[in-house]
C-alpha cells in the first residue's frame, strides 16, 4: 500500500511546529481520513473539527498544501504523491490548538445582520427561478474558507471594519429573497465595509459550494449600495416598500 | 466553580433545539433561554437531511391519509393521538418556516412543490433543493438571532444533568476551547441531542450522534422507550456509509441484484411498473427494503465488494436532465466519493444504520416522567414513529414537538424556584469526577479506540437487521464487559484546550449505556415488528406486544423493563400492505 507523509501543524496560540506523520493511503481516501489515522495510531491528542464527513457541515476547514480546503472533500489521490502534504490551520483566525481555530468572530458579524423580514403579502407565491437565485447563496455551509483567503481579513486584519465574503453572501440571500422587505444597504456600507472589497475573486475560487461570491453576490450588492445612496428614485421606491432588483428588472 | 443561571436550557442546537429555543422565547420574552451545543449549531446533524419534510398541503391529500401512512409504516406501534397532533401541526410548522425565510422548492404556478417518499400514499414531502435539513437548520438559526433572550454556549459539552428534590435543575458542561467545567442551571431542561447511530460501525450519522441525551436521561433514572427499533436505510454507499437519499428512488431509481433483476418484487412489495408508484416496490418502507437485502445476500444474489455485499441502484434510465436537476447532490456525492457517474453507471448500495425510532420517553408535550426534563427531536420517543419511521417524517417531527416542548418548558419554568444548594454541590462532584477519571489519571490501561471498535463489533453482530436470543445475549455480555473495562480507561491527552480525546471518552461511555439499552430492549421483545426482526420469533404478536418497551436504570445500577400501552384512536391494528398488483391502477408518483 502506498504511503503518504503528512506535515501537520501542532501547537497552540503560544506557538508550534510542523510534525511529520506517515500514513498508508487506501483508494478513495480523503485528507480527513489521513488525519483520523494519525489521531488513532500516532497522536491521540491531535485536535481537529469534523462531523459529517460529507462536505455538508462546514467543520473541517484547513489549509492543505497551502490551499484552503475542506479536508473531508479533498481526496489524497488528487494531491501530488511525491511530496509531503502540509496541513495547517486557517491563517486568518487565531489558533486554539493544532487545526482548530477561533471562528467566533464570524458569529459576532452574523449577529449584526437583521434576519428575513417578510413584506406584507397576502399570498406566499414565489417562482422557482427566484428561489434558485437565493438558493445559490443559502447553500453556504459556513466553512469560512472564503473569509480565510480574503486579503482584507487575512493580510490587513480589518475584522473590525469588514464583514467578509461569507456575510456578503448572507446579505445577498436576504436582499434577493423575493419576499424580503428590509433594506440592508446601510449596514453593507457602514458596518460590513463592502467598499473595502476590491473584487479580487479569491473568495470565489476557494468556495467548496461553488457559490459565485463575487459575481453573483458582491457585485450586485455594490450596485445596490450605489443605487440606494446616489439615486433618489431607488431610494424612494425602497421607502415605499418596493424591492427593486436590478437583475429582475433587466430580465 | 462558575455558575450561570437561566430559565430554560436546551441541550442541542440542531433542528429540535433551535425550534424549541424560539418557542420558549416566544412564549415568554422575559425568560432567559440557553442553547448549549457541543458543536456550532450549524454543524448539527440536521444539516445532512436531504430528501424533505412531510406535511399535507395539496388538494386531494388529507391529514388522515398522512396519519394512516405513518401508523401503518410504524407497524401500529405509534401513539395515534400523537400522530394526529403531528400531521395537523406539521404543515403549520413548515409554513411558519417559509415565513422565516426557508426557500421551499416551487411548482410552476409558484406554490409549494412536493415529492414522493417511501411508504407515503400521496405526494406530500416538501423539499428545498436536495438540502432540506440544511435550509431548515439555517433558517432556524438565523431566526434565533432575533431573540435577545437566547444565549448560546457554542462548543460546550454536557456531561451530566443536575437533579435534586426530584427535578432537573440544570447541567454540568465542559467548554471545549478552555477546558472549563461549570454548572449551567435552569428551571427546565430540554434534551435535543439527536440520535445514536454511532453506536454501530456503519452509519449515515455524523460523528456527534452518540446518544448523549439518551444516556444523560437514562443515568438520571428517566426511562428510554422502544430502543430496540433502529432504522436501516436501504441505500448507503458501501465504503463511506454516505446516504443516497430516498428521493433517488422517488424520482424513479431501481434497485437491482447482481442479475439485473428488480428483486423487491419477490418480497411482497408489489410488482415493477414503468413509472414509480407510491407505496410500491422501491417506494416501500425502509424496514422491508433492508430486510429484503439480507434475504438476497442469503440467496447469493448480491455482489461482493471489499466493503461487503452490495446491490445496485440504477438511475441511468432517468437521463442526464432529471439527474442534474432533481438529484444534483446525489450525482456529486457519487462522483466525489465513489468515482461513479450515475448517469452512466450503477451505484453500489447496502443498508446502513440511519435513524433511532426509540429514545427518551415523553408525552405529547415533550415532558419526560422526571420533573423539569423534556426531550424533542430524534433523542425523544413520543412516539410517532413506532416500529419504523417513514422517511421525511422526522424533520416535521422535530419542528412540531420541538415547538411543543419549548412552550411547555417555558410555562413550567415560570413556576419554578432557583436551583438548590445541593444541585450546585453535585456540579462540584462531577467536576472532581471528570478530573479524577480522565484528566489527572495516568495509569489507565484501556484505550478509547479499542473499546469503541469492540462495541461496534458487538452491536453489528448482535443487534443488526435480524437478531435472535443468542446474538443479543452475546452482545449484552460483551457490552457488560466493556462497561467494566471502561473504568480502566486512560487518556494520552491530559490538556485542557480542545481535548478531543476526552470528548471521545465521554461519548463512548454514553454509547455503552445506549447500546446496552438497545440490546436489552431487543431481548425483551420476543416478536417481530417493523425494524425489529427476531429470527427466533417471526411475526407480529399483538396479543403480547402491542405495547411500548420502557427500560429504566435503578439507582443501584440494575436494569428494569416494563411495557406501556400504545394509544389507539381510530386505526385498529391491521396487516401492513404494500405494493400494487399489475392490473390495479394507482396514482403514479410523477
Ligand atoms: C444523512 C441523513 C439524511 C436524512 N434525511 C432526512 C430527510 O430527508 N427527512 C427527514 O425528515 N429526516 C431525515 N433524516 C433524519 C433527521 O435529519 C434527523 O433525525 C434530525 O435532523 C435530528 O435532529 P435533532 O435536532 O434531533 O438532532 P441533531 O441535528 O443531531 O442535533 C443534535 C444537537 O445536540 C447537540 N449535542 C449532542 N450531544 C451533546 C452534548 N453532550 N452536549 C452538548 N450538546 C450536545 C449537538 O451539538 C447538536 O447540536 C436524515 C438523517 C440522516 C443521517
Ligand atoms: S473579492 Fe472581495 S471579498 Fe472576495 S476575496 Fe477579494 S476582496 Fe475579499
Ligand atoms: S461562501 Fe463558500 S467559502 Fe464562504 S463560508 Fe460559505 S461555503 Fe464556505
Ligand atoms: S466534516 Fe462536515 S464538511 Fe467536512
Amino acid at each position: 500500500m502506498a504511503e503518504a507523509i503528512l506535515k501537520i501543524f501542532r501547537g497552540t496560540r503560544e506557538g508550534g511546529e510542523l510534525a511529520e506523520y506517515r500514513v498508508p493511503v487506501a483508494p478513495g481516501m480523503v485528507v480527513l481520513d489521513a488525519l483520523h489515522h494519525v489521531q488513532k495510531h500516532q497522536a491521540p491528542d491531535l485536535a481537529l473539527r469534523w462531523n459529517c464527513k460529507a462536505g455538508k457541515c462546514g467543520s473541517c476547514s484547513a489549509e492543505v498544501n497551502g490551499r484552503p480546503r475542506l479536508t473531508c472533500k479533498t481526496r489524497m489521490d488528487a494531491l501530488p504523491q511525491d511530496k509531503p502534504i502540509t496541513v495547517l490551520p486557517m491563517k486568518a483566525f487565531a489558533v486554539i490548538k493544532d487545526l482548530v481555530t477561533d471562528v467566533s468572530w464570524n458569529y459576532r458579524v452574523n449577529k449584526k445582520i437583521p434576519p428575513f423580514q417578510p413584506r406584507a403579502v397576502t399570498e406566499w407565491k414565489m417562482y422557482q427561478p427566484d428561489i434558485d437565485r437565493v438558493q445559490e447563496f443559502r447553500k453556504c455551509i459556513e466553512c469560512f474558507l472564503c473569509q480565510n483567503v480574503c486579503h482584507v481579513l487575512r493580510e490587513h486584519g480589518k475584522q473590525e471594519h469588514f464583514g467578509g465574503p461569507r456575510f456578503f453572501v448572507r446579505v445577498a440571500a436576504l436582499e434577493m429573497h423575493p419576499l424580503d422587505g428590509l433594506s440592508r444597504t446601510h449596514l453593507l456600507k457602514d458596518q460590513l465595509g463592502l467598499g473595502l472589497c476590491n473584487i479580487t475573486k479569491c473568495c470565489t475560487e476557494v468556495c467548496p459550494e461553488g457559490i459565485r461570491i463575487t459575481d453573483n453576490a458582491i457585485i450586485p450588492l455594490k450596485e445596490r449600495v450605489v443605487d440606494d445612496f446616489y439615486d433618489p428614485w431607488h431610494w424612494l421606491l425602497r421607502k415605499l416598500g418596493k424591492k427593486v432588483s436590478k437583475s429582475v428588472a433587466e430580465h | 466553580m462558575d455558575i450561570s443561571y437561566h430559565d430554560v436550557l436546551l441541550v442541542g442546537g440542531g433542528g429540535a433545539g433551535l425550534r424549541a429555543a424560539i418557542a420558549a422565547a416566544e412564549t415568554n420574552p422575559n425568560l432567559s433561554v440557553a442553547v448549549v451545543s457541543k458543536v456550532y449549531p450549524m454543524r448539527s446533524h440536521t444539516v445532512s437531511a436531504e430528501g424533505g419534510a412531510a406535511g399535507v398541503i395539496k388538494p386531494g391529500d388529507t391529514l388522515d391519509d398522512h396519519a394512516y401512512d405513518t401508523i401503518s409504516g410504524g407497524d401500529w406501534l405509534c401513539d395515534q393521538d400523537a400522530v394526529e397532533i403531528f400531521v395537523k401541526e406539521a404543515p403549520e410548522e413548515l409554513l411558519r418556516l417559509e415565513h422565516w425565510g426557508c426557500p421551499w422548492s416551487r411548482d410552476p404556478d409558484g406554490r409549494i412543490a412536493v415529492r414522493a417518499f417511501g411508504g407515503m400514499k400521496k405526494m406530500r414531502t416538501w423539499f428545498a433543493d436536495d438540502k432540506t435539513g440544511f435550509h431548515l437548520l439555517h433558517t432556524l438559526f438565523q431566526t434565533t438571532l432575533k431573540y435577545n433572550a437566547v444565549t448560546r454556549y457554542d462548543e460546550w459539552f454536557v456531561t451530566r444533568l443536575l437533579v435534586d428534590e426530584g427535578r432537573v435543575q440544570g447541567v454540568v458542561a465542559l467548554q471545549l476551547m478552555s477546558g472549563r467545567i461549570q454548572a449551567i442551571t435552569a428551571k427546565s431542561v430540554i434534551l435535543c441531542t439527536g440520535g445514536c447511530g454511532r453506536v454501530f460501525p456503519f452509519t449515515t450519522n455524523a460523528s456527534i450522534k452518540t446518544g448523549d441525551g439518551m444516556a444523560l436521561a437514562f443515568q438520571a433514572g428517566t426511562p428510554l422507550k422502544d430502543m430496540e427499533f433502529v432504522q436501516y436505510h436501504p441505500t448507503g454507499l458501501p465504503f463511506t456509509g454516505i446516504l443516497i437519499t430516498e428521493a433517488a428512488r422517488a424520482e424513479g431509481g431501481h434497485l437491482i441484484n447482481k442479475n439485473g433483476y428488480r428483486y423487491l418484487q419477490d418480497y411482497n412489495l408489489g410488482t415493477p411498473t414503468p413509472q414509480p408508484v407510491l407505496r410500491n416496490m422501491e417506494l416501500g418502507p425502509r424496514d422491508r427494503l433492508s430486510q429484503a437485502f439480507v434475504k438476497e445476500v442469503e440467496k447469493g444474489h448480491t455482489t461482493d465488494t471489499p466493503y461487503g455485499p452490495v446491490v445496485h441502484l440504477d438511475l441511468r434510465h432517468l437521463g442526464e436532465k432529471v439527474i442534474n436537476t432533481r438529484l444534483p447532490f446525489v450525482r456529486e456525492l457519487c462522483l466525489k466519493y465513489e468515482n461513479i457517474d450515475p448517469i452512466k453507471e450503477l451505484i453500489p448500495v447496502r443498508p446502513v444504520i440511519h435513524y433511532m425510532m426509540g429514545g427518551v420517553h415523553t408525552d405529547n408535550n415533550g415532558a419526560t416522567p422526571l420533573a423539569g426534563l423534556y426531550a424533542a427531536g430524534e433523542v425523544a420517543c413520543v412516539s410517532i414513529n413506532g416500529a419504523n419511521r417513514l422517511g421525511s417524517n422526522s424533520l416535521p417531527e422535530l419542528l412540531v414537538f420541538g415547538a411543543r416542548a419549548g412552550r411547555a418548558a417555558a410555562l413550567a419554568a415560570m413556576e419554578q424556584r432557583t436551583p438548590s444548594e445541593h444541585a450546585i454541590s453535585q456540579a462540584q462532584d462531577e467536576k472532581a469526577r471528570l478530573e479524577e477519571q480522565f484528566l489527572r489519571k495516568t495509569a489507565g490501561r484501556e484505550r478509547v479506540a479499542t473499546i469503541r471498535s469492540e462495541m461496534h463489533q458487538a452491536m453489528e453482530s448482535g443487534a443488526g437487521i435480524y437478531r435472535n436470543q443468542t446474538s443479543l445475549e452475546n452482545a449484552a455480555d460483551k457490552l457488560r464487559e466493556l462497561r467494566e473495562r471502561f473504568r480502566d480507561i486512560g487518556l494520552d491527552d491530559h490538556s485542557l484546550t480542545f481535548n478531543t480525546e476526552l470528548l471521545a471518552a465521554l461519548e463512548l461511555s454514553f454509547m455503552l449505556d445506549v447500546g446496552s439499552a438497545i440490546v436489552e430492549s431487543a431481548l425483551h421483545r420476543t416478536e417481530s415488528r417493523g425494524a425489529h426482526q427476531r429470527t427466533d420469533f417471526a411475526g407480529r404478536d399483538d396479543q403480547n406486544f402491542l405495547a411500548h418497551t420502557l427500560i429504566f436504570r435503578n439507582p443501584d445500577g440494575r436494569i428494569r423493563l416494563e411495557k406501556a400501552p400504545v394509544v389507539i384512536t381510530r386505526w385498529p391494528p391491521a396487516e401492513r400492505v404494500y405494493g400494487v398488483k399489475p392490473d390495479v391502477k394507482e396514482v403514479a408518483a410523477r
